[in-house]
């Protein structure tokens, strides 16, 4: 019973991983919170729902979730965000919530308010090993986020992109007195994101074979405690701090019953703020600078 | 090479740089001194294109948009700016491959890049290090390696002796001699006037905004003008 937990806690923590991933590129690269990602991930994934409806496959529909996402948070930062890039940080968060509910507003009017159901299941089986019970979704799920994680990894650590994404992160002045384009690295950064957040949507519609409009607000303010967790100024934190929110949660329901779900969660955020305002991954103050 | 004219800049209500001009020809060291808060670095960082202001600066005979670092240092613009301007949370390899961002020509690049390790040896050697970990004086060479690698026409070197012992302080000025040399033309921003005077060969002082007095250096190291406001009494008594 525990291990099961364990693995279904893992899957969640999985998708947490993702969005806050999405989440702390944004924040850790210009500092301000992109509160239109917890709405790209509810597109991602009826994008993605759209594409397996048409009886495409699961892999066709990752892309245009992650594409159609990419797509809508270029425009997010062109509208939302590089027109109030000098104001005091508040103005692009408080433009990037009004994007928020003008997107749920759009999903709705598209696809109504009731939950859009996957009639066909997408991928059937189970795995058992010993007592615990994996299905193919859930591995599906894990496998995928593994491999984007390493994919983001390699980019941000490794090519020209990811030392400039770094270097605008660090000092975006001395990152323009090197060459570096810092606007289109910021628009690559919310596309970037916008990505992570859309094949989150598509996984965890998948994986609970159904999608609504409202879906990004919860999840999408889980993976914000998430980032929290982890530390706002390393976005890497989400690799520790995804898996064990996810954890908890999925814990807490099942030994302690839903209704206390999100007490705990929050209640967590909320004492690792207290104890460790940094994050369970962030340093301290000659720390600032390493964000991505 | 480089023409600056009517040169302002106004950060909010604050005037820094009031009505400044002046001209660099190629292959020179021009200098630029004065005090502390004189206007100095604010001219450096509005000629490499950090900074909107008035007036006109022209490169190699064109006229450069405000606010364009990116596309000066395609003109062959680079900046050092004040304090280093080192990515510290990134290895010193990370930091020299930033300064090939602008290269297209990959396969030279990097034949430069090794070159560059060669002439830097301790960059060499700390290679696989966090540069923020680095002394002060490693940290201004990488900091020029780095520029150097964009291949640039013009260097603007801001304060390269800020917080290095004399002895690294000689290095570096050793090191902008030898640049020349190989061509390269400077623009040096100093507030070691008297050590930078030797060096250039012609020189602006600066001050409140306003360029107050110009010529070759040599001169202006017996210039009373320069000698009463800033290699003898007020700068000095300004700032201990």
């Amino acid at each position: 019973m525990l291990i099961q937990q364990l693995v279904n806690g893992l899957t969640l923590g999985a998708v947490y991983t993702l969005i806050a991933l999405s989440f702390s590129l944004v924040m850790g690269i210009l500092g301000v919170l992109n509160l239109a990602i917890a709405e790209l991930f509810m597109l991602g994934g009826y994008f993605g729902f759209a594409v397996l409806m048409a009886q495409l496959p699961l892999p066709l529909a990752l892309i245009a979730g992650m594409a159609g996402a990419a797509l809508v948070a270029a425009i997010v930062e062109r509208i939302g965000y590089q027109p109030f890039r000098a104001a005091p940080v508040v103005t692009p968060m408080l433009s990037t919530l009004g994007f928020s509910i003008i997107l749920q507003n759009v999903a709705t009017n598209v696809w109504g308010s009731d939950p859009l159901q996957l009639t066909d299941e997408v991928l059937s089986g189970r795995f058992n090993i010993g007592p615990v019970s994996v299905s193919a979704i859930q591995l599906t799920v894990l496998g995928v986020t593994v491999l984007l994680v390493a994919l983001l990894a390699f980019l941000v650590q490794r090519t020209s992109i990811g030392r400039a994404l770094r270097a605008v992160a660090e000092n975006r002045d001395v990152a323009r007195l090197l060459g570096v384009p810092a606007g289109r690295i910021t628009l690559i950064a919310f596309m970037l994101s916008g990505a992570l957040a859309g094949a989150a949507g598509v996984l965890i519609g998948v994986h609970y074979a159904a999608i609504t409009p409202y879906i990004g607000v919860e999840i999408g303010l889980k993976a914000i405690a998430v980032m929290v967790v982890g530390g706002t100024t390393r976005i890497w934190g989400a690799l520790i701090a995804g898996p064990l929110m996810g954890v908890v949660e999925v814990m807490t329901v099942a030994y302690g019953g839903s209704q206390i779900r999100d007490f705990v969660v929050y209640g967590f955020m909320i004492l690792i703020l207290l104890l460790r305002p940094q994050g369970l991954l962030g340093g301290g103050r000659s720390d600032q600078g390493q964000r991505v | 090479m480089l023409r600056v004219r009517d040169l302002v800049v106004r950060y909010g209500a604050i005037q820094a740089v009031r009505g400044i001009g002046l001209d660099i020809a190629q292959g020179e060291i021009v200098a630029l001194i004065g005090a502390n808060g004189a206007g100095k670095t604010t001219v450096a960082r509005a000629i490499a294109g950090l900074l909107p202001y008035r007036g006109e600066i022209a490169f190699e005979g064109e006229v450069l948009k405000p606010n364009n670092a990116e596309r000066n240092l395609h003109h062959g613009i680079s900046l050092v700016p004040e304090g280093r301007g080192i990515l510290g949370t990134m290895t010193v390899q990370d930091n020299l491959l930033m300064g090939l961002y602008v290269r297209r020509d990959k396969a030279q690049a990097m034949k430069d890049l090794a070159a560059l390790l060669e002439r830097f040896s301790i960059l060499a050697e700390r290679r696989h290090l966090l540069a923020s970990l680095m002394s002060g004086g490693e940290q201004q060479m990488l900091a020029i390696a780095r520029a150097l690698l964009s291949k640039p026409k013009l260097l603007l070197l801001d304060e390269p002796s800020l917080g290095l012992a004399p002895k690294m302080t000689d290095a570096v000025f050793t090191m902008i001699q030898d640049l020349r040399r190989e061509g390269l033309t400077v623009l040096l921003v100093e507030q070691k006037a008297r050590q930078t005077l030797k060096i250039a060969d012609r020189a602006y002082l600066v001050e409140t905004g306003r360029v107050i007095t110009s010529g070759p250096a040599k001169e202006m190291i017996d210039d009373p003008v320069v000698s009463e406001t800033f290699l003898g009494g007020r700068a000095t008594a300004a700032h201990p």
